[in-house]
């Protein structure tokens, strides 16, 4: 079980040496027990004591990381199951799968494609992490080549899935300095599948149906010195995935069964359905999602839902108060008034601009609450909205004095009259009755 | 943990179900639809263990197109001016489990076609065999007469009624009470004001049992996150016994046709992008807890319904 900072505390030398980097033995308990220090940083513990502690506060999901260099993808050390308990660390790799069965040509256009899909959103690239190369060809080398095309690791993480022990070896000479994932331990092969993944220091996936042959199975690979495991659980179904994942991650937090502590392996080639695969593994908990080749509408849509998922929920994603120009605004613009929710923003912001009416949106500061939010909690005030008037400058922006405000802020107009000087217009409450509106009543 | 556990008992304490909510009325039920749908009465986390309902899958129709986004007004082209047409693809030929029926003409300016309201109602529950969603106005003076039509119109088949929020609410939960339907209560992705509101309803008489959270839900990649995490809250908390907030709940995004990606994409691409954008929301919102999700292209119907069997 997970221990408290307190707990730890009392095992410690309490002399606050300072030796482990923290000013105080208890700031050093207080990191242990959120997973963020390491034991061994204390140079004046007993092994016992170690062994306690190191047990009770490394990660609860073992931090896995495939492929070397820019692309990696590390997954695991996560905390909560829920994301709004604290946040979700690290998103599942998507990696594109190919066959050693498929032309030469083809497999190289769709590695291209993994290499260069890159969906811009809210300042970030968001990407397909990598290549899984299947061994369906029952021939090592043929699957050594296969991988050999797909760069071998140097250049996209890869992973390698075969059966064949042999395969794996043959596939190794080539790609093993790169870190790719060998998948998959099965009952029958985990021996030397294990050993493969000691000598070239890769991760390991194990496949078994159902959380005690898993765990049973990564018990036998870790003793065997495979270290860096992952969890396949082959589901049946979708929502069989969500109902074993859901399982294996409850486990692994409550820490009631450490050899469940392991990224999850989902394999959603298996499914006909793979957008509702790709965003179960999204939602619940995956660590690497292997996938078939995917449209760029899936791609897209999939890529937001992980950005979204994997978002701080501690941080609301605000945007910073100010004027922005919309559609290369003159002195007679509108200006209107809104709030720096990211929500609110950007949903008026994709409204005003396939509006093409030039305007100034003009948005303050209400800790990156909703207008409907802002107004009941009295962060949207008259006040606020008169100091921002000024701060920003809108007054050497445009020649006139009329503010349309959000018709959420309807009992705010008398107020931000007198306190503004400027007259108000109140506005519609959906932004996407915004267009219209300013076509009907903007006379400037 | 051995072999053969049992996967999703882990947590210690029992939860408490969440409530259950009758849409719709058979002629047994003193209504005339072919079926009805009792919705909610489960404990587990969604897709980890059993549950009495399915997730239902609504389509959107509206009695004017002036809003509707040029993606699905391509798409279902002459549907568009038909609502009562537009319905009976909505089930025959889209297979949606319910309609949504939203009378977007009230919110033009000036309106006043009250009457058009009531005929539209008949109409469409004459074109349709399932249970209704009915999105009433959103202007505070024509609330009252709006809802009273709509549920007047309906009385006896148990409407799911929309959409009642903190500052107005009276108006359909008369209209629901009068009418014997259920009610939407929508608030901004806020546990405690979700919690308020159906405290609210309750005191104006609104029966738990008729009574469907909407924690409203933001596009995906335009805030969609926070509702995914509030619907995950209140889950939770119902689970955990508090009785305002175990009502199952609806998620119907209203603006997941209008982002960027949608209206930007390639003109051979733009009904796929749509799809994919609203399957996302729809499917992650069944994950978060809904009961009922709403959306406005036909194809994600079906798509969604694959995916729930999958």
């Amino acid at each position: 079980m997970a221990m408290k900072a307190l707990d730890i505390y009392k095992l410690l030398p309490k002399t606050n040496c300072k030796k482990c980097g923290y000013p105080t033995c208890l700031a050093f308990a207080m990191k242990l027990a959120a997973g963020k220090a390491e034991v061994e940083a204390c140079p004046d513990l007993d092994p016992a004591t170690k062994a306690l502690l190191g047990g009770a506060t490394r990660p609860p999901i073992r931090l896995v990381q495939v492929g070397v260099g820019e692309r990696a993808v590390a997954v695991g050390e996560e905390f909560v199951l829920f994301r709004h308990e604290k946040t979700f660390y690290h998103p599942p790799g998507i990696l594109v799968q190919v066959s050693d069965t498929w032309p030469e040509e083809q497999v190289r256009s769709i590695v291209e494609t993994v290499r260069d899909t890159v969906v811009h959103r809210v300042g970030m690239d968001l990407v397909l992490n990598g290549v899984a190369v299947r061994n369906e060809s029952g021939s090592p080398d043929r699957f050594a080549e296969t991988v050999a095309l797909a760069g071998g690791g140097s250049a996209l993480p890869l992973v390698l899935i075969a059966d064949d022990p042999a395969s794996h070896e043959a596939a190794l000479a080539v790609a093993g300095h790169y870190r790719p994932l060998v998948h998959a331990a099965t009952g029958e092969n985990w021996q030397d599948l294990a050993a493969l993944a000691k000598r070239y220091g890769c991760p390991l996936a194990v496949r078994a149906a159902g959380p005690g042959a898993l765990a049973a199975l990564a018990r036998s690979c870790a003793d065997a010195g495979a270290q860096d495991l992952m969890l396949d659980p082959v589901p049946g179904s979708i929502q069989n995935y969500i109902a074993v994942a859901t399982g294996i991650r409850e486990a692994a937090i409550a820490r009631t069964e450490p050899a469940l502590g392991y990224p999850i392996y989902l394999d959603a080639t298996r499914f006909r359905e793979i957008d509702a695969a790709l965003a179960a593994g999204i939602l619940k908990y995956a660590g690497i999602i292997v996938a078939p080749p995917l449209s760029p509408a899936t791609v897209t849509a999939a890529l937001t839902l992980r950005q979204n998922i994997y978002t701080d929920p501690q941080k609301p994603i605000q945007v910073t108060p100010g004027v922005y120009p919309i559609n290369d605004p003159g002195r007679d613009a509108p200006v209107l008034l809104s709030v720096n929710f990211s929500l609110t923003y950007f949903t008026l912001l994709g409204y005003l601009e396939a509006s093409r009416i030039p305007c100034y949106l003009f948005v303050v500061d209400t800790e990156g609450l909703s207008v409907l939010t802002a107004v009941a909690g009295g962060k949207l005030t008259a006040t606020l909205v008169a100091d921002s008037l000024r701060n920003f400058g809108v007054e050497e922006l445009v020649d006139h004095r009329v503010l349309i405000i959000p018709g959420y802020a309807a009992p705010l107009s008398g107020k931000i009259e007198d306190a503004t000087g400027w007259k108000v217009m109140v506005g519609p409450r959906d932004a996407a009755e915004l267009a219209e509106y300013l076509e009907k009543e903007w006379v400037a | 943990m051995k072999e053969g556990d049992d996967v999703t008992s882990n947590s210690e304490e029992p939860r408490s179900p969440i409530q259950e909510v009758r849409l719709g009325a058979t002629r047994a039920e003193g209504g005339t639809r072919e079926v009805s749908y009792v919705i909610g009465g489960w404990r587990d986390l969604p897709f980890t263990g059993n549950r009495p309902d399915r997730p239902l899958v609504a389509l959107e129709v509206c009695d004017d197109p002036w809003l509707l986004p040029p993606v699905v007004r391509d798409y279902v082209g002459d549907l568009a001016d038909n609502p009562d047409e537009w319905a009976r693809a909505a089930e025959r030929t889209y297979g949606a489990d319910l309609v949504r029926l939203n009378f977007t003409s009230t919110k033009q300016r000036g309106f006043s076609a009250f009457g058009e309201i009531t005929r539209t109602m008949e109409r469409v529950l004459a074109a349709t065999t399932r249970p209704l969603i009915v999105e009433g106005s959103s202007e505070p003076d024509l609330d009252s007469e709006v809802f009273r039509r709509c549920g007047e119109a309906g009385e006896g088949e148990r409407l799911l009624l929309g959409t009642a929020e903190a500052d107005r609410y009276r108006s359909v939960a008369a209209s629901a009470l009068a009418y014997g339907h259920a009610v939407i209560a929508q608030s901004p992705i806020d546990i405690n004001l979700a919690k308020q509101l159906n405290i609210l309803l309750r005191e104006t008489g609104v029966p738990r049992d008729r009574i469907v959270i909407d924690p409203y839900t933001g596009a995906l990649g335009y805030g969609f996150e926070y509702s995914y995490s509030v619907m995950e809250r209140i889950l939770l908390a119902a689970f955990a016994g508090d009785a305002d907030l175990a009502m199952p709940m609806i998620s119907a995004p209203a603006d997941t046709l209008s982002v960027r990606e949608v209206r930007e994409a390639a003109e051979e691409d733009r009904d796929a992008m749509a799809v994919a954008w609203e399957f996302y929301t729809a499917y992650s919102a069944f994950v978060a807890g809904a009961s009922i999700v709403c959306v406005h292209h036909p194809l994600t119907v079906k798509k969604l319904k694959e995916a729930l069997e999958a």
